[in-house]
């Protein structure tokens, strides 16, 4: 008689498995585009900077250091577009995928706890991406900051950079996780939500951006909040900043209740397979 | 776990390992890694002491022939007194014979002043290095005339003159022999570059020169240099030191932010493009700053609402930085400068 596998080993080997199929499926062509995307950018500026001279890093007529355009891509590229997108289409993707291929079945008939299954998929999202996100991120540091700047100085705000984008992967996929194993649609629901819901309440005063990750998220980030658009300078006039560690207590709320959550809809939901 | 996906999370690793290992040993060895050349700003760098609280660079000729000067000097007539006394005193016509000019703040002991003591603020004084076109000879003669003396200083002829005051009865301490505290000197130290300022910093300035121990060597402030220098008008200096210096009354000086660097960079040519930037104790005090000129910024706004005209150069104030530096661009359009000029006729027209 086989001993049936403890909670952490079934998702140990449930994040194993999954891991290859996240990193060689067809979503990670897209993956690619979202994380090199920013890194060609650098490469770039790197090349086209030297050639013209440094006066082509400037705004309005003076020097714009390495670290400062670091720190605009950061909030530009990675906190507003790659990390919420990474979320909803990988987080989502966790269980709402194996249930679209119907291969669920065959998941949940092996002698593992249900929730064990998406506590795995979601690590192997969490790896996937954090090593997607990470070497990109650093790659763009050390193509920017070299411009204009110098390494040594910005370094304790790239660590801090490194951090806050883990930390916000693992919300924003909880998050997801729980909206792709409770709700039909998670897609449309997860668009909604990073890319209405979020940017529209941090526009206004009150309490309803404590709903939102990107409030407790904003606050760990090392860089001024760029003024690039009439709705920047808006989020900037309301811009209320947690102290970070109850943004970090609070994101780490987000993230194990988010797991917790959506382990118990995997657990409770009954999914029916289409025909 | 496949090979292929083995390979990729050792890749990944390599790729983190590699960045963070290199940047904590930049950030521990003060590695440079800079892709730009490594001294920056003008040659005449070389003379200013290497604790230099202030450092400021103009391109006069650039500024003298701008559309901004031009307009400028239409709408306000600004009055050429000064400009005229040096010429007297120097032979130098600053709008024509001067290309760029490199100043700075010496600085100076602790005199223990009381607060508020204007008169001998900036002890340590300051200096001006002007590169340009120079008839030495005829400066030369100009400034004896006025009752200057030359003096040899390490093989560089400095023409030693001094300031007249009015009041100044009592006699001056005297800083070196045959000079005064009043006293300045003008020396070519090299051909087409005039250093002007305080007998004792001109004869620093040689010897920074000289030795190599000048700002150059001062990596913290080179690095800040390097920065600005795409402007045609900059500075750039240690605030708190500026503070210390200044004597002001504990209770103003508590009230200001603790600011450690400030840096101003600017183009100048139809309008005014720039820079402000200011760096501070801590990351908090930052943040700090920021709310408060972010307040300022959204009031300067709301208030420009109704004047159409000011609306281009409140939409271009940008404020930024990172950690512990703020920064806030600015632009000001030449059509301001037009407005202030059609301001400054207006009562005159209704004089008449």
């Amino acid at each position: 008689m086989t001993q049936t596998p403890t909670f952490l080993g079934s998702s140990a080997r449930i994040f194993d498995l999954s891991l290859g199929q996240m990193l060689w499926s067809r979503r990670s062509v897209f993956l690619v585009l979202l994380v090199g995307g920013p890194v060609v950018m650098a490469a770039a500026i790197r090349i086209v900077v030297p050639m013209i001279g440094t006066r082509a890093l400037q705004v309005n007529g003076a020097a714009l250091g390495g670290s400062a355009l670091f720190g605009m891509m950061i909030w530009v590229l990675y906190i507003r577009v790659v990390i919420p997108v990474l979320g909803v289409f990988y987080g989502t993707a966790l269980i709402a995928d194996e249930v679209e291929d119907k291969t669920i079945t065959y998941l949940f008939t092996r002698p593992i706890p249900r929730g064990a299954v998406l506590v795995g998929k979601y690590l192997a999202y969490l790896a996937c991406t954090v090593l997607l996100v990470l070497p990109s991120v650093m790659l763009v540091y050390f193509l920017v900051v070299p411009l204009n700047g110098r390494v040594g100085e910005s370094f304790p705000s790239l660590l801090a950079d490194l951090g806050m984008l883990a930390v916000g992967l693992a919300a924003y996929g909880a998050v997801f996780a729980f909206v792709g194993a409770r709700m039909k649609r998670p897609i449309l629901i997860g668009l909604v939500f990073a890319f209405g819901w979020e940017p529209a309440v941090l526009l206004f005063p009150g309490y309803l951006k404590r709903l939102t990750v990107a409030y407790y998220l904003q606050a760990l980030v090392p860089h001024a909040m760029p003024d690039d658009s009439a709705v920047s300078v808006l989020l900037q006039v309301f811009h209320e900043v947690p102290p970070v560690a109850v943004s970090l207590a609070w994101l780490a709320g987000i993230t194990l209740v988010g797991l917790w959550a959506a382990a118990r809809a995997v657990e409770s939901r009954e999914y029916v397979l289409e025909q | 776990m496949t090979t292929k996906t083995r390979y990729f999370v050792i890749v990944s690793l390599v790729v983190l390992g590699v960045g963070v290992g290199t940047g904590l040993v930049a950030y521990y060895a003060g590695f440079p890694m800079s892709a730009v050349g490594r001294r920056g700003g003008p040659d005449e760098l070389q003379y200013v002491p290497r604790d230099a609280t202030v450092v400021a660079y103009a391109d006069v000729r650039g500024v003298m022939t701008s559309e901004l000067r031009r307009k400028l000097h239409e709408a306000v007539p600004m009055s050429e007194n000064g400009q005229r006394e040096f010429q007297d005193q120097t032979g130098i016509n600053i709008e024509t014979d001067i290309d760029h000019v490199v100043a700075f703040v010496a600085p100076g002991p602790d005199t223990g002043l009381p607060a508020g003591d204007a008169s001998k603020r900036f002890p340590g004084g300051g200096m001006v290095l002007a590169r340009g076109i120079f008839d030495a000879g005829r400066i030369e003669a100009l400034m004896r005339e006025h009752g200057a003396h030359i003096e040899d200083y390490k093989g560089k002829r400095l023409i030693v003159g001094s300031i007249h005051k009015g009041d100044s009865d009592a006699a001056p301490a005297p800083t070196a022999p045959g000079t005064s505290s009043d006293s300045f000197a003008l020396a070519f130290v090299q051909p087409g570059l005039a250093a002007v300022g305080n007998v004792t910093l001109v004869r620093a300035a040689i010897d920074n020169q000289a030795s190599g121990q000048n700002i150059t060597a001062n990596e913290e402030m080179m690095n800040r240099v390097r920065t600005l220098d795409s402007g045609n008008a900059w500075a750039v200096g240690r605030f708190d030191v500026l503070q210390k210096q200044s004597g002001l009354p504990e209770s103003v000086a508590s009230r200001l932010p603790p600011i450690t660097w400030f840096s101003v960079s600017s183009h100048v040519n139809g309008g005014i493009r720039g820079v402000i930037q200011a760096e501070t104790r801590d990351e908090e005090s930052a943040n700090n700053l920021r709310d408060v000129v972010r307040g300022f910024m959204a009031l300067a706004k709301l208030q420009a609402g109704s004047k159409p005209e000011y609306q281009t150069m409140m939409q271009a104030l940008e404020l930024g930085g990172t950690g512990k530096t703020v920064a806030l661009s600015f632009a000001i359009p030449s059509e301001i400068f037009d407005i202030i000029g059609k301001a400054g006729k207006l009562p005159a027209k209704q004089g008449h």
